[in-house]
């Protein structure tokens, strides 16, 4: 695997992998996502809740959707309930 | 602390070397054959009758009908850059050069030898010579160093304290991040002009809307990662050059000529067997100006015939009759050999393909940017616990 980074940017420390990143979700009327970053949803293929970390001090609530988009492209968005926005992640 | 030596303008002070009476009236660097006639660096009398680096040819010279065009050289400036990063190297600093005419460097490991960071630095700028006009940025991260340079003025140091980076930056222009035109055009839509505006919008936010470099730019504004520099391997003078009695362009010619030098620099003892991983190939036009192509090969090697096959096309980009051509080795693998088995292993082909490829990778992009999967924790239930992206140096 190559990252993206030249020499100067270049990373020495180990990150995460598949890390959240912020996306632009509006919803419709149950909560659902309606659009996923300025492309509409044609179909919620799944949706499921994953709870972990309570007994921590990030303590882990999200919603996940899996949703296929107009372009035909597969998405998963969730929504953090703790801090209440919405990211796209490879679930 | 990291610091930046700055010669602004480099290659136009590097093409004057040879031509001083012209530093002092209006001359701009011509701009470079086959690409959008946009001026180089200018001349102080040039920017005083209204020429500014990056002016088009037809505006600058309807400015100023005396502007003088001076042809680029870039072996003078080659030449002169690597005197200059030599000078450094003499006076103990371990250089990381960003550009032609910008150089980093940390001062920790010579502050005791000078006495501390500003005589240090003190040093450096006489390494230089004034006749350059460097000056000098040092701050805690390398960004900083690089706009303090930016702002310092010529033959000055200016130190900017770990505590101040932030207020010192804020003030300064967009414009001294590495960003694409477009980028600085769509910032300026926003209505953002200062480092300190980008640097006050939420991270997220700016790379939702201007994506990786948007967000590279956005650290950048906070200082930048604290990363250490790491100095240069300097390179030994490894050339062999063949001056001609009369100007020649007739390719056959110059491909026996190239053939000879080869021959000439696979004989030289200083390469102990190593075979040339990069060369560099230069010419002395018949009207004064040089040219120059490097070759980075993808398998280092010492066979006459394919560094030929590597070198000889690029003499037909030659764009005027030659005096002198010259053969540098620029850089040399590590290895002597390579020991082949008679039969080899299952997979060990691959093996040792998917290694050089890697290597390559690192060589061209810096250590730590490729990196391997680690499964720390696969049966999570959250994504992003179950592995790291770990850098892999090996």
């Amino acid at each position: 695997m190559v990252a993206s980074s030249g020499s100067a940017s270049a990373r020495r420390s180990a990150g995460r992998l598949n890390a959240p990143r912020p996306a632009l979700v509006e919803t419709g009327p149950g909560g659902t996502p309606r659009v996923v970053n300025r492309e509409q949803v044609t179909l919620v293929r799944e949706e499921w809740r994953v709870v972990d970390r309570w007994w921590t001090e990030e303590p882990v609530d999200r919603l996940y959707f899996e949703v296929v988009l107009e372009s035909g492209r597969n998405v998963c968005v969730y929504r953090d309930r703790e801090q209440s926005c919405w990211f796209t992640q490879n679930a | 602390m990291i610091a930046c030596l700055l010669i602004p303008g480099f290659e136009l002070r590097a093409a004057l070397r040879t031509r001083p009476r012209l530093a002092l009236v209006p001359a701009a660097l011509a701009p470079e054959a086959g690409e959008e006639p946009l001026l180089g660096p200018v001349t102080a009398a040039a920017e005083q009758a209204g020429i500014k680096p990056g002016m088009r040819l037809g505006e600058a010279l309807a400015t100023c009908p005396s502007l003088v065009l001076v042809g680029r050289d870039p072996a003078a400036v080659e030449r002169e850059w690597e005197e200059a990063l030599r000078r450094l190297e003499d006076a103990g600093f371990a250089v990381d050069p960003v550009e032609q005419g910008a150089v980093v460097f940390e001062t920790r490991g010579v502050e005791r030898l000078y006495g501390g960071v500003q005589p240090a630095l003190e040093r450096a700028l006489a390494a230089i010579g004034s006749s350059w006009d460097p000056r000098i940025g040092a701050a805690g991260r390398r960004f900083t160093a690089l706009a303090a340079a930016s702002v310092a003025r010529s033959g000055r140091i200016l130190i900017v304290a770990e505590k101040d980076e932030q207020a010192f930056l804020e003030p300064l222009p967009l414009s001294l991040l590495p960003m694409t035109a477009d980028r600085y055009s769509e910032l300026e839509g926003l209505g953002l002009r200062r480092l300190g505006e980008l640097a006050q919008l939420p991270g997220d936010a700016v790379a939702e809307r201007l994506g990786v470099e948007g967000r590279k730019a956005w650290r950048l504004s906070h200082g930048g990662r604290k990363v250490k520099v790491r100095g240069r391997r300097p390179a030994s003078e490894l050339a062999e050059a063949l001056v001609f009695p009369e100007a020649v362009a007739n390719e056959l010619t110059l491909r026996r000529a190239l053939g000879s030098l080869l021959e000439r620099l696979l004989a030289r003892p200083e390469r102990a067997g190593r075979p040339f991983r990069k060369l560099a190939l230069v010419a002395r036009l018949v009207d004064g100006g040089s040219w120059q192509r490097t070759a980075t090969l993808r398998d280092a090697t010492a066979e006459p015939a394919r560094l030929r096959a590597a070198l000889g096309p690029k003499l037909s980009e030659l764009s005027a009759p030659i005096v002198e051509l010259r053969l540098e080795a620029v850089e040399l693998a590590e290895h002597t050999g390579q020991q082949l088995a008679l039969v080899e292993p299952a997979g060990e082909e691959a093996a040792g393909r998917l290694r050089e490829g890697l290597r390559q990778v690192r060589v061209s992009t810096g250590t730590g940017s490729v990196c391997t999967v680690v499964e720390v924790a696969p049966w999570s239930r959250v994504p992003e616990a179950r592995a790291l992206v770990v850098p892999r140096d090996d």
